[in-house]
């Protein structure tokens, strides 16, 4: 046996005995460092026995896969060393190593973190059914659409000197908009009431300038409607549409909590309604009257829907 | 001592012919466990007194390699081993 001594008595191979290649230094290198690891009764032992089955291996990959195992299975041995302390009698003697009483220095056993790990992975798919995590997951998102119909007011008011005949206000409804967020709403002026100019023209007075006032609504910036459908609603099929009134001033945040001004049916989808429109406050346009921001209240409407 | 898979797919070479010396590198085309795994659990059975091992009888100038380390069952070994596949089956294995 002629493979050589170092100064700590170890047993070093010539590298000139291993294939001359760089990926074959390089696990020769991770796995003398690896063999420093384990305790110094096996260390001489299991650099030597490594670096013959190193020999073995041809390519690169392979190299290195052995030495990587090899600085894991030190990383096992110095920590099975630490709780058997295992007592090592030569690393040419036929018997090796002698075993003592085994010291259990670990908390859990293997089977008690199996177990353990099998309950959190129990806990955590429960509370993805019970949160809806799981149905977003598994199943396709359904189709939602939260719709905020938009309520535009044209009201000419007169002034109080014109004794004009009052004219009911035209009261003008958007249909309800298939998009979550609508961009802001311009309102044009109506032309003047029928009778108006009939009246101008018997008494040659320019019809009174009519004032305008554009109600706001959900403006640029708007939470993303569909993170608000409560899950137990969606697991449940629960649809419909909630009004809330929501008081907005002229920086479109809220100046007051929203109330629910008509129920959708479901206390939850009343509950995802309110919370969209708190979660909304700063994103409202104001209401516009005659040209310029008003604080106001107007309700608006959030519709669920699911679309398979 | 506990035995986990893959301590029985080293012991299964050993099995088939009791009289074999195996070293690591042999064991690792035979049983197909990783390096990491397979060392470890060697050292745990001859600590266990399952396994003795040996230094391969060649001069590492003339083959050009560095020795290897030979396993091989005891009798102890053997017969535990053997009892322990007969108690589980061979199947487990398959």
């Amino acid at each position: 046996m002629s493979s050589q001594r170092d100064a700590r008595g170890r047993a070093t191979t010539p590298d000139r005995l291993q294939p001359d290649s760089r990926s074959a230094a390089v696990a020769r290198h991770l796995i003398r460092r690896a063999a420093q690891q384990v305790p110094a009764a096996v260390s001489a032992r299991l650099e030597e026995e490594w670096l013959a089955d190193l020999a073995t291996r041809t390519g690169s990959l392979s190299r290195l896969r052995l030495a990587l195992g090899c600085c894991w299975a030190a990383r096992v041995i110095g920590a099975e060393h630490a709780a058997w302390g295992v007592v090592a009698a030569g690393t040419t003697s036929p018997k090796v190593l002698t075993a003592r009483a085994p010291v259990d220095l670990s908390f859990v056993s293997g089977r008690t973190l199996a177990l353990l790990t099998i309950a959190c992975i129990h806990i955590a798919v429960l509370y993805s059914l019970a949160t809806g995590l799981m149905q977003r997951t598994i199943t396709p998102e359904p189709a939602m659409q939260v719709s905020f119909p938009t309520e535009i007011e044209v009201a000419p008011r007169a002034p109080a000197a014109n004794n004009a005949p009052s004219h009911a206000h035209p009261r003008l409804r958007s249909p309800a908009p298939k998009v979550d967020i609508e961009p802001p709403v311009s309102a044009e002026l109506p032309p003047p009431p029928a009778v108006a100019p009939q009246a101008a023209d018997r008494n040659s007075v320019p019809p009174p300038p009519a004032s305008t006032r554009v109600l706001g609504g959900p403006g640029v910036g708007f939470p993303a409607t569909e993170d608000f459908y409560p899950a137990a609603a969606r697991r449940l099929g629960e649809k419909g549409a909630a009004t809330v009134q929501v008081c907005v001033d002229v920086t479109g945040q809220l100046n007051a909590a929203p109330l629910l001004a008509a129920s959708s049916g479901s206390a939850r989808l009343d509950e995802g309604a309110l919370r969209l429109a708190r979660a909304g406050s700063g994103h409202y346009r104001p209401t516009i009257e005659d040209g310029r921001a008003v604080n106001s209240c107007y309700p608006i409407r959030v519709r669920f829907e699911l679309r398979n | 001592m506990r035995i986990s898979l893959q301590t029985l797919r080293v012991l299964e070479p050993f099995l088939e012919n009791p009289t074999d010396e195996l070293s690591g590198a042999d064991l690792q085309k035979r049983s197909r466990i990783a390096s990491g795994t397979l060392y470890p659990i060697l050292l745990r059975l001859e600590s266990a007194g399952w396994f003795t091992s040996r230094w391969e009888s060649v001069d590492p100038a003339s083959v050009g390699r560095p020795r290897r380390r030979l396993y091989r069952l005891t009798a102890s070994g053997l017969a535990r081993a053997s009892e322990l596949f007969a108690s589980f089956g061979r199947g487990v294995l398959a």
